[in-house]
């Protein structure tokens, strides 16, 4: 086995290890189970961040172009913000109950799709506007699925109470801080959105149109955008802006990975048909 | 609801009442009923709601020119397009009447204005657009002025074709082109204008080339070869160039071949030569098998079929089948055929599309908006928790 594929698996594994610790955690309420949780989940990050360094040395293009290099950078960044979230705040520790179960079989599916590192770039995905994208893309993925994770803690937190539950945030500042990872994820989604839009202006001379990945994109961002409009216009807080953020984050997955990259668009790169 | 709400006191946080309402209401009753409809929160949530279901429909119930026919090009769900951009407009000027500009408010203001300015770009596009398909061998020029130059082409309601000057030639296609370690496979080298007002420049997938506000793009090539039909005493009876469509195989190799396009699949077929206008004598299948040790060299296929009076080819009656290598003559009955050299075809995508000088920088601006309001919120938030 590759050196690459040692420490992808190995990373998949610690993720594992974190992601049992969590919901074990959550189940026994041992809130040690949380902290062996998040150093696994830092513990896998490691070789995660080893798989995208070797790939990326192994012929200096940016290994973030197939379906499972988009879904390990999104996992990537998921982890990288979600660890960023945990040291320096420590009163949401169960927050990895829903992200690391994410991360951890996101990350394994991009295992099953691996394929070797491209020896080549389609000129298409030759452009600047490619680094904008993805960040955006990865970026925003990883705050709404926070977002969503907060979301359940603030389900779960109104239903329980006592034991590790006391020592969450009052439902108030869980809700606000969900809002906080939503705007931010909304904003992203609309980095990745305005940036595609530049990059395929530069391409193909228009900006917009209605092909599959720009739609899922526009889906993503409305669902977002619909959540935003419900707390700031109607006033929604609480239980049903949580379900919402849950919910939301299905359509994400799905708008993200499930359909653009099963249909030929502007993400399999051009074809050139003379070659 | 029927007077504007006085401005709360600088220090104090504004309450909200949900859903939010406008503030400004016209006086007169009908005009508003009708702007209180249009600033509607609530019709603002139902379009939203509206769209979101129309583009997963549209992804998922129909694919491709479907959905476009179906949804993404129809007058029904353009016009909902177009309703949600009013009610944004109408809801964000509604609810700033009267209001103290803060941080939130200004984003909100770029974020919504950025709509409206979006709209009215995209409304300047379909106006004055144009967008064509021109296709070009190396060494050909052709008017850019002239409707016939282009294989299809669309364009607005007040555009002219004066504004495409001179010509557009294909000066040389480069395969395999390099830039900064870069591979960027096909690159034309393209002289657009007339006299010295003239643009000249190498195109390629990342890079367009622009002159007095039209793009030139790359978008397809293929090979052509300049084939001579002769006489069997040799004497030339025409020549000219024969653009082959590449038709993908099973093993994902490529076949090329004289062909149509139908739709996204390449059909293999005969053409007549000469083409008319000119008096056809044969119809043609011509194919070219490219050498791998050297470029634009190779064998030609050939296959010529009678014509029946009304030029309809007689394919029970081949005059022959073979085929040579490039520069060889092949002889076919009482005619021979050469194919002298080959040289690339190039399609280009030619777009003039003014109202984009709107439409991209709103982006940033709504984008900005957006970043604007969240920081604004944000630091109300911690106002309040002080």
């Amino acid at each position: 086995m590759k050196p690459e594929l040692q420490l992808f698996w190995i990373a998949v594994g610690l993720y594992g290890v974190s992601t049992f610790s969590y919901i074990f955690g959550l189940i026994a309420r041992q809130e040690k189970l949380f902290t062996l949780g998040l150093f696994s989940a830092l513990a896998g990050f490691l070789p995660h961040v080893g798989v995208i360094a070797l790939r990326w040395s192994a012929t200096g293009i940016s290994p973030f172009i197939s379906i499972s290099e988009s879904i390990t950078l999104g996992t990537f960044m998921t982890v990288l913000i979600f660890l960023i979230f945990q040291f320096s705040t420590k009163k949401l520790r169960p927050l990895g109950v829903l992200v690391m179960p994410v991360a951890f079989v996101l990350l394994g599916w991009a295992g099953t799709l691996m394929k070797d590192v491209a020896s080549t770039l389609a000129p298409a995905l030759q452009s600047g506007w490619i680094w904008v994208h993805i960040v955006g893309a990865s970026a925003g993925f990883a705050s709404v699925l926070i977002a969503a994770g907060l979301g359940l803690l603030y389900l779960l937190k109104e239903k329980n109470s006592g034991g590790l539950y006391e020592k969450l945030p009052d439902l108030a500042a869980i809700d606000d801080l969900s809002y906080r990872f939503i705007s931010g994820g909304f904003i992203l989604y609309g980095l990745m959105i305005v940036s595609g839009c530049f990059w395929s202006n530069q391409v193909k001379g228009n900006y917009w149109n209605w092909d599959p990945v720009e739609v899922w994109s526009l889906v993503s961002w409305l669902t977002y955008g619909i959540y935003l409009h419900l707390r700031i216009t109607f006033g929604w807080r609480g239980r049903k802006l949580a379900w919402y953020a849950l919910i939301a984050l299905v359509a994400m997955i799905v708008s993200y990975w499930g359909i653009p990259f099963s249909v030929e668009t502007f993400h399999s790169g051009f074809r050139i048909e003379h070659t | 609801m029927d007077t504007p709400t006085p401005s709360p006191a600088d220090n104090q946080p504004e309450q909200e009442a949900y859903p939010v309402e406008p503030r400004y209401h016209p006086i007169h009753k009908i005009p508003r009923k009708i702007y209180d409809f249009l600033a509607s929160a609530r019709l603002a949530m139902v379009l939203l709601v509206t769209i979101l279901a129309c583009c997963i429909s549209g992804v998922t119930l129909w694919r491709g020119a479907e959905a476009g026919r179906m949804v993404f090009g129809a007058l029904w769900f353009n016009s909902i397009l177009v309703l949600l951009v009013v009610n944004i407009a109408c809801c964000f000027f509604g609810r700033i009447w009267g209001r103290r500009v803060t941080l939130i408010s200004f984003g909100m203001i770029l974020f919504h204005l950025c709509f409206v300015s979006v709209l009215l770009g995209v409304v300047y596009n379909s106006l004055f657009y144009f967008r064509g398909i021109i296709r070009l061998t190396e060494g050909e020029a052709l008017p850019s002025g002239d409707p016939r130059s282009y294989d299809s082409y669309e364009q607005g309601r007040f555009f002219s074709f004066s504004r495409l000057k001179g010509e557009t030639t294909l000066i040389k296609m480069h395969a395999g082109f390099k830039i900064g370690g870069e591979d960027k496979r096909a690159a034309y080298e393209v002289a657009v204008g007339e006299g010295g007002d003239r643009s000249k420049g190498i195109i390629y997938i990342t890079h367009k080339l622009s002159h007095h506000g039209v793009d030139y793009f790359n978008d397809r090539e293929g090979y052509s070869l300049l084939v001579i039909l002769s006489d069997n005493q040799g004497r030339e009876l025409y020549g000219g160039h024969v653009p082959l469509q590449s038709i993908r195989q099973k093993n994902g190799s490529f076949k090329y071949s004289t062909g149509y396009r139908d739709g996204e699949t390449v059909k293999q077929d005969v053409i007549l030569f000469p083409p008319p206008p000119d008096k056809p004598l044969v119809a043609l299948q011509l194919g070219y098998i490219l050498s791998k040790l050297k470029e634009r060299s190779g064998d030609a296929e050939f296959a010529l079929f009678p014509l029946d009076l009304n030029d309809k080819p007689l394919f029970n009656m081949k005059i022959a089948e073979g085929k040579s290598p490039i520069g060889n003559k092949f002889a076919a009955g009482n005619y021979q055929i050469l194919a002298k050299e080959v040289r690339y075809w190039v399609g280009m995508t030619v777009r003039y599309e003014p109202g984009n000088a709107i439409v991209l920088p709103s982006l940033w601006v709504g984008l900005a908006g957006m970043m604007i309001t969240t920081i604004g919120r944000i630091l109300r938030g911690r106002r309040k928790r002080i």
